[in-house]
């Protein structure tokens, strides 16, 4: 630690109760049993990130552990809005923010971040730290200070610097403060002053938007549209949407969105077994999450395409820590992508050793887990978990003599009853998947046995995971499915019944709209109930309890 | 065109067409027709008898102490004054080595005295490195760059015709049995009978070095399965052309060197199915004809070059005649060896750059493994000086499946397979 880093410590605790943006100041709208709430939703780790990298540049690093994110129902977005942060998981952010602040004033960034200093015209710093803290406060809490916030902070860092007898001790130690707030590590929505009842304020639209497209915060044009009014327009708005779904940077929104629905994040904690899977290491893991992101944005941001062709493309992102994995010769340098020919086993989303991968055991396929990751994530089904005293005997014994391959094994499983039902609806889907093994390599026989990868999806036939994959195209299950989980992404909630007719308008726009997801994320962004606060009805206690259930739980 | 040739034309203009036609990248497995391979290394190969060898060829240590008075002896040859032992043998036959360029060897080498015309970091000419070795008093005309270039050395492995007595207890390989292949079709004295019962192998490599420690150690292919040898620089075999893997009367055989590295898999072998760059020197593309028969490859003969290139070693080693014999196994590998007449110019290269520390370390003697290759050499006769050039030998692999940058590009047999039959 620097020596700034020990007055951080003593400084920051005092600073925060200077900077509770927003916080405390949300209000409610409406009645009793109608009540307008405001969302607050912690920010992902890689939501962090980006607020840090944008305000500070990349060589400033983020350095520490992060409250894990929780899935509610299979996304961190929405598990984002039922989570708190742990007093251990403050003092990690406190640490992380410490380190923040000591990048920032030390003498390889203090000019270009800080910008200013205690000078002749300015003895005590007290203009230089007003400068430092609107700067800084607007971008961290995503809308302008007040004047009586800079200033009551001013004097706070004033006071600080007194106390521990350093001006850039003082303003690090309310950097600190700020990067602990709950005005930062939470989007908190803002009721509007004016306008219609239960809408949002135009920055906490301007966030709302920006965390969806970019899964970062408002960057300059936007927060000026919010400040201007431009944004409460429905042309300033389609001029924002349009300008931010152009941007480079939409390919972030859109690859956080897919980490988030497909679970990608899970890989960072992926292992396999060496002996079995020697040619699976951490760094091919990595780069088969890499892999899965770059094409989905290859096929639906650079060419604009329709979200069921992942199911059948045969265009995969392709790099050369990938080549023993598909078997295949990988020449280019770096990322490129990789087109195999008509026929070949690996044709769309499902073939993907990400997948494959995230969803098999150690060291041996897993079906079943296969199957219930597609039921769940790509058809927004429910799969019970199984009870506590199943006997997987049969099933983990890959070397049994007569059992040769894991479909034999599954139905010998299967002849308990209990067992049966639940994996009627995961096994079949799965088994389609089995000429790829654990770690998502390409294999015609298990133990010397042809594979048999035929099965039915919604009573269609299917052989093999190309077959399953075009079926999946042409499934308007797994359309819609996408459409829920791309408005519980935006919302950051689940979908209640009132939302419906939300759902309905997407399910009909995103067919007419040819299928692109580009245009799914501009109509919910479009849509003036994505800005509208929560409605929810006071009469309802069960919902109520499920919720504070769910947080004291998760969090 | 023969047929052989123009069915080895009728493979390249397929696969010329299939790239133009189709846009696609090769499917799963590779390009159909092409099986390539990276090798783990190429060991030398021989042996057979265990009773070959009357006793182990001493290495240089082993020679030196045995000079010694015998209390003297007794106490170096404890391995805890193995750093004493090679400073007194090093003074004893006046052994060299110098550091060309600043650089990190420990600590241990002192610095050349440079001519002004030697610049840093450039590879001195060879008379750049005569003026260097006067300049720092090496005997006369002697003197050699060793160590990746980046010393200059005197020793028994650089001037091996001045240290005669560092061939003492050496001990040819002298059984009936070697593996190896009969290069000459000839059957006589001098050869060997393999292990399957073939008469007539040449294979005299081995009987120059095959009573070496280090060459009886890695002669054991389940070490040569675990240990990598060149990694930096691997040598790959391509064959194309390929209608049924079992048998096929007419494959296109490529060996080429890679600019990548072989690196391990999570289970300590080498990393199958990774893909390669080639190496642009076109001295190391050599393609061949060959068959397979009964899931058994064999080549014509091919005056080929392979690399050498590890830590300290950095040797292109030369083959003349050289053919492929190797099985493809039902895991996807390719178990054999490549067979043929090593040129004794890029064996003392090998020798040379091994340095007198390398031979030290793994208990050989340079200057008896050069005696015994001059004395046991039998191929390619010089007709000038009527010497021969080259020696007959084994040199074995295991391969595990990989792919070329370029697959299936150079179709075109080398020049160099007619001269080599």
């Amino acid at each position: 630690m620097s020596r700034l880093g020990p007055l951080l410590v003593l400084g920051a605790a005092a600073c925060v109760a200077a900077l509770s943006v927003g916080f405390s100041s949300a209000t409610f709208g409406g009645t009793d049993t109608n009540v307008a709430v405001p969302s607050v939703r912690r920010l992902t780790e890689a939501q962090y990130r980006s607020s840090i990298d944008d305000l500070f540049g990349s060589d400033v690093e983020v350095v520490g552990r992060f409250e894990p994110d929780m899935r509610v129902d299979g996304l961190a977005a929405v598990g984002a809005s039922a989570v708190s942060i742990t007093p251990g998981g403050l003092e990690q952010y406190h640490a992380i923010a410490r380190h923040i602040a000591e990048q920032v004033f030390d003498p390889a960034h203090r000019d270009k971040l800080v910008g200013c200093a205690p000078g002749p015209d300015d003895a005590d710093g007290a203009n230089c730290a007003a400068s430092f803290i609107g700067r800084v406060g607007s971008k961290l809490f995503r809308r302008p200070l007040g004047l009586a916030q800079i200033r009551a902070a001013t004097v706070q860092t004033l006071a600080s610097a007194k106390q521990l007898g350093s001006f850039d001790a003082g303003l690090g130690a309310m950097l600190t403060g700020m990067l602990t707030s709950p005005g930062f590590l939470f989007r908190v929505d803002t009721p509007a002053q004016s306008g219609p009842s239960g809408a949002i304020d135009a920055y906490s639209k301007a966030t709302r938007l920006s965390f969806l497209l970019w899964n970062a915060p408002p960057d300059e044009k936007l927060t000026t549209a919010a400040g201007s009014g431009a944004l409460d327009t429905p042309a300033g708005l389609q001029a924002q949407v349009d300008r931010m779904v152009a941007s480079p940077r939409f390919a972030g929104g859109v690859r956080a969105f897919f980490t988030d629905f497909l679970q990608l994040g899970d890989i960072d904690n992926l292992s396999k077994d060496a002996l079995i899977y020697p040619a699976f290491s951490t760094s091919v893991a990595e780069a088969t999450r890499e892999q899965t992101l770059r094409t989905i944005t290859d096929l639906l941001v650079e060419h604009k395409g329709d979200y069921r062709d992942l199911f059948t493309t045969h265009r995969f992102a392709m790099t050369r820590a990938l080549g023993p994995i598909y078997d295949v010769p990988v020449t280019r340098p770096g990322w490129s992508i990789y087109e195999f020919p008509a026929g070949d086993p690996r044709e769309g989303l499902l073939t993907q050793a990400s997948l494959l991968a995230l969803h098999s055991h150690p060291g041996r396929t897993s079906p079943t887990l296969r199957g219930k990751a597609i039921r769940e994530t790509l058809l927004c089904e429910k799969i019970p978990s199984p009870p506590a005293n199943v006997n997987f005997a049969v099933v983990q014994d890959v070397n049994n003599p007569t059992l040769k391959t894991t479909r034999q094994r599954l139905e010998a499983h299967l002849d308990d009853e209990e067992c049966a039902s639940c994996h009627k609806a995961t096994d079949g889907l799965g088994l389609g998947l089995e000429k790829f093994d654990g770690a998502g390599q390409f294999r015609r026989t298990e133990h010397d046995m042809p594979i048999d990868v035929t099965g039915k999806f919604d009573k269609a036939p299917f052989d093999g995971a190309g077959n399953l994959g075009r079926l999946f195209h042409d499934s308007p299950k797994v359309s819609q499915c996408l459409v829920k989980t791309a408005w519980r992404y935006a919302n950051g909630r689940n979908i209640e019944p009132s939302d419906q007719a939300q759902i309905d308008r997407l399910n009909q726009s995103f067919p007419a709209n040819g299928y692109r997801f580009i245009d799914l994320m501009r109509t919910i962004a479009l849509d003036p109930a994505f800005y509208a606060l929560q409605r929810v009805s006071r009469s309802a206690p069960e919902r109520t309890a499920r919720a504070a259930t769910e947080r004291g739980t998760h969090s | 065109m023969s047929g052989i040739g123009m069915k080895t034309a009728g493979v390249a203009l397929t696969m010329l067409a299939s790239s133009l036609l189709i846009a696609a990248d090769a499917p799963t497995g590779g390009q159909p027709g092409t099986r390539a391979f990276v090798l783990n290394g190429l060991y030398v190969g021989g042996g057979g008898d265990p009773n070959g060898c009357p006793a182990t060829s001493s290495g240089n240590f082993d020679i030196f102490l045995a000079s010694l008075p015998a209390d003297q002896r007794t106490r170096l040859s404890d391995p805890g004054h193995r750093s004493e032992l090679q400073k007194m043998m090093w003074s004893h036959y006046g052994f060299r080595r110098l550091r060309l360029w600043p650089g990190d060897f420990g600590g241990r080498l002192e610095s050349a005295k440079l001519p002004p015309d030697v610049k840093l970091h450039q590879t001195p000419t060879p008379a750049q490195v005569r003026a260097i070795a006067e300049l720092n008093g090496f005997p006369k005309g002697r003197g050699s760059l060793a160590y990746q270039k980046q010393t200059i050395a005197y020793s028994s492995c650089t001037n091996p015709e001045d240290f005669p007595m560092l061939a003492a207890g050496y001990h040819p390989y002298s059984g009936k049995i070697s593996t190896g292949l009969n290069l000459d079709g000839k059957d006589g004295a001098q050869n060997f009978v393999s292990p399957e019962g073939e008469k007539g192998v040449d294979n005299q490599l081995w009987r120059a070095v095959g009573c070496y420690k280090q060459f009886q150690e890695m002669n054991d292919p389940a070490l040569q399965r675990k240990v990598m040898l060149s990694a930096r620089s691997p040598t790959l075999i391509e064959v194309s052309g390929i209608d049924d893997i079992h048998n096929d009367p007419d494959v296109t055989v490529r060996i080429v060197t890679g600019a990548d590295p072989l690196v391990r898999d999570g289970a300590g072998n080498p990393l199958a199915h990774a893909s390669f760059m080639l190496d642009r020197d076109p001295s190391l593309v050599t393609v061949t004809h060959g068959r397979i028969v009964d899931g058994v490859l064999t080549t014509d003969p091919v005056d080929l070059r392979f690399v050498f290139r590890e830590q300290i070693v950095d040797n292109t080693r030369a083959m003349r005649a050289a053919r492929i014999k190797a099985t493809f196994l039902p895991d996807g590998s390719l178990d054999g060896g490549i067979f043929g007449y090593s040129t004794l110019a890029s064996f003392y290269d090998m020798i040379e750059q091994m340095t007198q520390d390398g031979a030290d370390n793994v208990g050989m003697s340079c200057v008896g493994v050069r005696q015994a290759i001059n004395r046991y050499a039998d191929g390619y006769r010089d007709q000038r000086t009527g010497r021969f050039t080259a020696i007959s030998s084994a040199m074995n692999f295991h391969a595990v499946p990989a792919f070329l940058a370029d697959q299936g590009k150079a179709m075109a047999p080398s020049r160099n397979v007619e001269a080599a039959r």
